[in-house]
């Protein structure tokens, strides 16, 4: 029934736009994961030297998960106004609970017997996070990023509705054409771009994992 | 030298202390090895020794000079440590794994490379190993580069907590060669902590007996502990078999061997009687210089002599290196109570049950 | 800024957003009312199918693959694609598309978890109910489900959560709930009702997240709560 109201036509009209969408809607992700991972790089570390802080983080990066997209942003309105910024805040702090939690984690994963005979052997501590602990903790660290990247991507499209742009835009450009097969074609096209786009990033991400853990490679041979 | 001065550990909430007030010395080159039931405080005081836990009181010193006077890393690039579970990165090929402290000190490529060489020769161990993963290795395996690793730096101290107990008995005794053999060569002040009395007994060069609270109870070389147990506990500890134990440590070349009522080959029935009162058998034995062609029971020799009596093969051989212990096991198990010695196919003499009886009373 | 917030408290003061259809306690029980209906068709829908996959073993590809398609999905996306398709089928605006959308939503995290929770539960577990003579369906039942249980639940808590966090966006197609402050906020320019608006979304998601977090804690059995993480201790 949709496919009737599909238009081709409009789609390669609009291929110059969609791209032009598109790689919008990915600079926002990349932006809003790159600084998340910062952040939350950050706090992991801190747990990681201070174990009792491990709950209040986790229960304030929980409170900003929990609140919907919109409320956030809404909420962000007044204080920072229709902006990227906001779009930012709003898009940074959704992925800061995944980012901890698998960082604190990954780490946290690392076999015993490997730290204590690092230490053993004369590393210090940094050297011990950097060369040991971090490497070996990629994996999960990864995964984590995987799911706020792919999340994030998904909520780039509510940020159309504070004047961002990205494949929202199509979203909502469709919703006001509602009864017009341009219409459905745009928000069509709006939410599987958004998947494709997510599902690419996704896979690029697990060969990135595969690229830096050769080792991980050496025992599914075994 | 290191020494432990007076050295205590609690843990905080611990109740009573895991090490108290324990002194020793350990020589250079020397291997010692502390030993004691779960709990002693044997892997405490170990790692006392590089730092890895910190004294709440008392001093260790290597060489004189108090460990806590450089930083912890520093100290620990400087000994070697092993333990149970290897704890090898995962990340790092093998190569990689043994380079660690080279690294960490700055050596130069060239110099890492020799050394690996060089390492992989000592441990036993293919080259090509070095460029695998430490998944794709063996538990065996996996031990030999652990030691690697742990002399890749060439320190003059090595750590080792319960370093064989992971791997399979045969797997262990090799390992136990080996290490010895290595320390042959480099000789290390070493100091190992197992629960295994028969790997301290046979490693150790002075064994440590520690029991609860890392209190010392008895520090000697093995054969002393063995004839002589301080205390209850000691002897205890020692097991039941101690005489047995102590023979593990004597070699059969270290006491006389007997001819036996050996005949020779074309010898009559009244020469082989007499050769078997001579030593109180009721069986002989045939052969030739050192050739020893096998055994017979007293009652297969008849008016013909021993020409043309069936012999029985010696199963067991064993050789001058052969253990004392081996020797007692070969005695009581075979027919002729006695175990046969050769060096190669050479027939050096047999053992008897009081023969060894004698040794172990001296 | 104060000035602002002192405009929220007095929207908040106002009784006229009280009461009636606009009032905030309709509003929240719309809110309430569609989550819950959501959540339990959904529930429905995707536990029974997946607890009999996961016993089987069959259709793990499946599983994987639509872990990686959910995640993918804008939430966004699926409200507004929802309204095409329920106008198509005569149903209209509103309340339907809003419906289907977080059907669609809430469906594949308790059907994945409660496939992986029941496929993932230890074999021995299994052998051992089995040694006891529990036939398949005993087993599933008395000793699968059960064993799964902590992942179900959790499942269906973060369902729930993501449901109350999508209901928002159905002011978009037309729906009432929370939302409905924020949207039209935007479209008359009257901040303070936005703000106002996201503070009550912002609300009710927190409390549900709690509420279900707590019933999570006293349905899952003492035994499968799952414990702390351990630390690593070395003195470096």
């Amino acid at each position: 029934m949709i496919l009737a109201f599909f238009s081709w036509e409009w789609v390669f009209d609009h291929l110059d736009d969609i791209w032009d969408r598109t790689m919008e809607h990915l600079l926002l992700t990349v932006i809003a994961v790159f600084f998340g991972f910062l952040i939350s790089f950050g706090l992991s570390i801190t747990v990681l030297r201070n174990r009792r802080l491990f709950a209040p983080i986790t229960a304030f990066t929980g409170v900003l998960y929990t609140i919907p997209s919109l409320a956030l942003f809404a909420l962000l309105v007044p204080i920072t106004g229709l902006s990227v910024l906001t779009a930012e805040i709003g898009l940074i702090s959704y992925t800061l609970l995944i980012l901890v939690r698998n960082t604190v984690a990954g780490i946290d994963g690392v076999p015993m017997p490997v730290l204590e005979a690092a230490a053993g052997m004369g590393y210090t501590r940094r050297q011990l996070l950097w060369r040991v602990q971090l490497p070996l903790a990629l994996p999960v660290i990864i995964a984590g990023v995987r799911i706020a990247a792919v999340t994030t991507i998904g909520l780039v499209t509510v940020t159309a509705l504070i004047g961002q742009g990205g494949l929202g835009f199509f979203i909502l450009r469709g919703l006001s054409l509602l009864f017009s097969p341009v219409g459905t074609t745009q928000i069509v096209v709006g939410v599987v771009l958004s998947v494709v786009l997510a599902l690419v990033v996704d896979l690029a991400l697990v060969g990135t994992q595969r690229a830096l853990t050769p080792w991980a490679k050496a025992k599914e041979a075994v | 030298m290191i020494e432990l001065i007076d050295v205590s550990k609690s843990f905080p909430g611990g109740g009573s202390p895991a090490v108290e007030n324990l002194s020793l010395e350990i020589k250079d080159g020397e291997i010692v090895v502390l030993v004691g039931p779960s709990g002693c405080g044997k892997t405490t005081t170990l790692k006392m020794i590089n730092r890895l836990i910190e004294p709440t009181s008392g001093t260790i010193t290597i060489s004189g000079e108090p460990v806590d006077t450089v930083p912890a890393h520093q100290l620990r690039r400087r000994i070697g440590y092993v333990i149970q579970q290897v704890g090898l990165f995962p990340h790092k090929t093998v190569g990689e794994n043994i380079a660690t402290v080279p690294e960490l000190l700055g050596w130069s490529d060239g110099d890492i490379e020799a050394r690996l060489n060089q390492l992989a020769d000592a441990v036993q161990l293919e080259p090509e190993f070095l460029d695998r993963y430490p998944s794709e290795l063996s538990g065996g395996q996996q031990q030999r580069v652990g030691v690697a690793r742990a002399l890749a730096a060439d320190p003059p101290i090595l750590l080792m907590d319960e370093p064989f107990a992971a791997v399979d008995p045969i797997v262990r005794a090799h390992l136990q060669d080996e290490l010895l053999a290595l320390q042959d060569r480099v000789h290390k002040t070493m100091v190992i902590v197992t629960h295994d009395i028969e790997e301290a007994i046979k490693l150790g060069d002075r064994i440590a007996i520690l029991s609860d609270g890392g209190q010392l109870e008895q520090y000697a070389p093995p054969n002393e502990i063995l004839r002589e147990p301080a205390n209850l506990f000691v002897a205890n500890f020692l097991g039941t078999d101690r005489g047995i134990k102590r023979l593990s440590l004597i070699p059969v070349s270290a006491i006389e061997l007997d001819r036996g009522p050996v005949v020779a080959r074309g010898a009559s029935e009244a020469e082989t009687l007499e050769a078997m009162a001579a030593y109180g058998t009721d069986w002989f034995a045939v052969g030739q210089g050192t050739e020893l062609d096998g055994w017979a029971p007293a009652a297969d020799v008849g008016p013909d002599g021993v020409h043309e009596v069936r012999l029985e093969p010696f199963r067991t051989r064993l050789t001058p290196d052969s253990t004392l212990k081996d020797a007692l096991d070969a005695v009581v198990s075979s027919h002729t109570s006695v175990a046969a010695i050769f060096n190669g196919d050479e027939f050096l003499g047999m053992v008897t049950a009081d023969a060894i009886r004698d040794e172990i009373l001296r | 800024m104060i000035e602002f917030l002192g405009e929220v408290v007095a929207w908040f003061l106002d009784p006229a957003h009280w009461t009636g259809a606009n009032g905030i306690p309709n509003r929240v029980w719309e809110h309430v009312q569609i989550t819950v209906a959501a959540t339990s068709v959904a529930a429905l829908l995707a536990i029974l199918p997946a607890i009999v996959l996961g016993h089987r073993k069959q259709g793990g590809t499946l599983v994987v693959g639509a872990v990686n398609l959910f995640r993918a999905v804008p939430s966004f996306g699926i409200v507004v694609l929802a309204l095409p398709i329920t106008i198509g089928l005569g149903l209209g605006i509103g309340f339907w598309p809003t419906f289907l959308a977080l059907l669609f939503l809430a469906i594949p995290p308790m059907f994945i978890n409660s496939y992986t929770g029941v496929a993932g539960v230890d074999p021995d577990l299994i052998e051992a109910a089995r040694g006891v003579g529990m036939t398949d369906a005993q087993c599933l039942l008395g000793v699968e489900v059960p064993a799964a249980s902590p992942i179900i639940i959790a499942a269906v808590r973060v369902a729930a959560v993501q449901v109350v966090a999508t209901a928002t966006l159905g002011a978009i197609v037309g729906w009432g709930g929370l939302g409905r402050y924020i949207i039209d906020g935007f479209a008359i320019q009257d901040d303070v009702m936005v703000f106002a608006g996201a503070l009550l979304v912002a609300g009710l998601a927190l409390v549900t997240e709690g509420l279900m977090s707590a019933v999570e804690r006293w349905l899952v059995p003492k035994g499968l709560q799952t414990a702390g993480n351990e630390v690593a201790r070395i003195a470096v």
